[in-house]
């Protein structure tokens, strides 16, 4: 978190800068089913972050030395575009990209009935294609539609969300400015049907009852986007029959 | 992919070629449908999304204020980068830059390059200190065939809708690129032994070398490549260009049809 206090985050009204309250979520749209040569894919866009997800598989996995013998492992590749950011973003792998495709691996391992595929890899391709704050839980979300669109059976539809701190309030879903002044930044990814978290992590300054507060802020939000999920998935397959539900 | 599959699907190109046909029952010369979005990208200066049948790419341009290399001075540069990413299809794996990911950029670098669409020295803030850099980089999401024309295309959407952001460089206001050209790429590939134009993912597996042709606005020639192993003759070339000839002013049509 940046954390330098000068900069006003709330207007005078209570209202955030861009007009939202407090507990109030960017607009998220989702599309399933967007790349063609794609085994199962999505597009979503969280207020101006877009991402976009491919998934291939399940297939043989390769190299043989990250074969599992009980279950399929799951190859998380977060990446974004040299244009998705103000000042260009050199192509290629960092440390950030690596710690977020890990982290998102291991949270999606946590819902796709991987036992069910033994010695496979699945991949899943996730493309940041414009970032304004808050980009690895749209990875996330995107990530889920488009494993279900690709037919892998999973416990749930997990959702990126994310609460933090500014100007000393709790708020849901930062944008660019509160992540950059705020004071915390709590994203998630929630099993919105149980309540359960496959994936965690904080950075910043929060009361344990300023958690609280995130945590309901985060799942609530994870419902309203869980459905916007199922809608998008409802459509696709609509679409797949041919028209007919 | 095993090699049982090309043989197969070559018997098949080849058997219609035969008769005229292709195997998704286009005509020779005929493309698929293409959709050209610009300026859809919040934070590329300059954007575009084609999708071109099942081929879905999207170019970006940035820019960036750097001093200028010591030969020129005076001149701005312009540099185009093409990303085939693992997500783009199952048959691309994570690593280094491939040598076709890298022919592909440099493929489409020349035909903007070489149009002169760009003056260079309209770059140049203070001659030997500061000179902005054009830096588009094209990101294929998905690709189902012929991804060099779509490639092309939106790169130079994306560059002809692209707005200088002065503001942020302290140079006075923001202002749109001035590009005076509009040239664009037509690919022909050789499937069952005849060239057709815009071959899909199946007459690529299933075919030979292909030819990339860029014309600009006058019908000059400013970019030619020759991919893959085969020869073509004189004669193959002259009828393929002339196609080019009349695909390539539709693509710029289309292009500067999305101009305000």
């Amino acid at each position: 978190m940046g954390g330098y206090g000068d900069v006003q985050l709330l207007r005078d009204d209570g209202l955030r800068l861009d007009g939202r309250k407090v507990d109030e979520m960017r607009e998220v749209k989702v599309e399933a089913g967007v790349l063609p040569a794609a085994d199962g894919s999505a597009w979503v866009k969280h207020g101006l972050n877009v991402a976009v997800c491919a998934v291939y598989g399940p297939m043989e996995a390769h190299p043989r030395k990250i074969q599992r013998q009980d279950r399929a492992v799951i190859d998380v590749r977060y990446n974004m575009a040299p244009f998705s950011t103000s000042d260009r973003i050199r192509p290629g792998f960092n440390r950030r990209s690596r710690e977020i495709s890990k982290v998102t691996a291991e949270a999606l391992e946590s819902v796709v009935l991987v036992e069910r595929y033994p010695r496979s890899k699945i991949r899943v391709e996730i493309e940041i294609l414009a970032a304004e704050a808050g980009t690895r839980c749209v990875g996330i979300t995107a990530a889920a539609v488009a494993l279900a669109d690709a037919g892998i059976p999973m416990r749930d539809l997990i959702v990126g969300v994310a609460s933090g701190k500014i100007e000393d309030t709790v708020v849901l879903d930062l944008d660019k400015a509160e992540d950059n002044y705020g004071q915390a930044d709590l994203p998630m990814g929630i099993l919105p049907t149980t309540g359960e978290i496959a994936f965690l992590q904080m950075d910043g300054d929060l009361s344990v009852e300023e958690y609280n507060t995130c945590m309901e802020y985060n799942l609530k939000a994870a419902k309203e986007i869980h459905e916007l999920m199922v809608d998008a998935l409802k459509r696709r397959y609509i679409e797949k029959n041919g028209g007919e539900a | 992919m095993v090699e049982l599959v090309p043989s197969l699907l070559r018997q098949e190109l080849t058997s219609l070629a035969e008769k005229d046909e292709r195997i998704d029952g286009r005509g020779r010369w005929e493309s698929r449908d293409i959709e050209l979005e610009t300026n859809c990208l919040y934070n590329a200066e300059g954007s575009a999304k084609v999708t071109w049948g099942g081929t879905i790419i999207y170019a970006g341009v940035k820019f960036e204020m750097r001093t200028p290399w010591p030969d020129r001075p005076t001149q701005g540069s312009l540099m185009c980068g093409a990303e085939l990413r693992p997500v783009a299809g199952r048959k691309y794996e994570p690593g280094p830059p491939s040598p076709q990911s890298i022919e592909l950029g440099r493929v489409v670098d020349r035909g903007i390059r070489e149009s002169g669409c760009i003056d260079m020295d309209a770059l140049c803030i203070i001659p030997g200190e500061k000179v902005l850099g054009i830096m588009i980089d094209i990101h294929v999401l998905s690709d189902k065939g012929n991804i060099f024309d779509a490639c092309a295309l939106g790169a130079i959407a994306a560059l002809r809708t692209a707005i200088v952001p002065a503001e942020r460089f302290d140079i006075g206001e923001d202002y749109p690129l001035a590009v005076s050209m509009t040239p664009t790429m037509c690919s022909f590939t050789r499937v069952g032994g005849r060239y057709v134009l815009d071959a899909n993912e199946e007459e690529e597996l299933g075919g030979d070398e292909r030819i990339h042709i860029t014309l600009g606005d006058e019908g000059h020639l400013h970019s030619l490549q020759k991919g893959l192993k085969g020869t073509f003759t004189p004669a193959e070339f002259d009828e393929i260009l002339g196609v080019a000839q009349q695909r390539c002013a539709e693509l710029a049509e289309l292009v500067n049809s999305k101009e305000e």
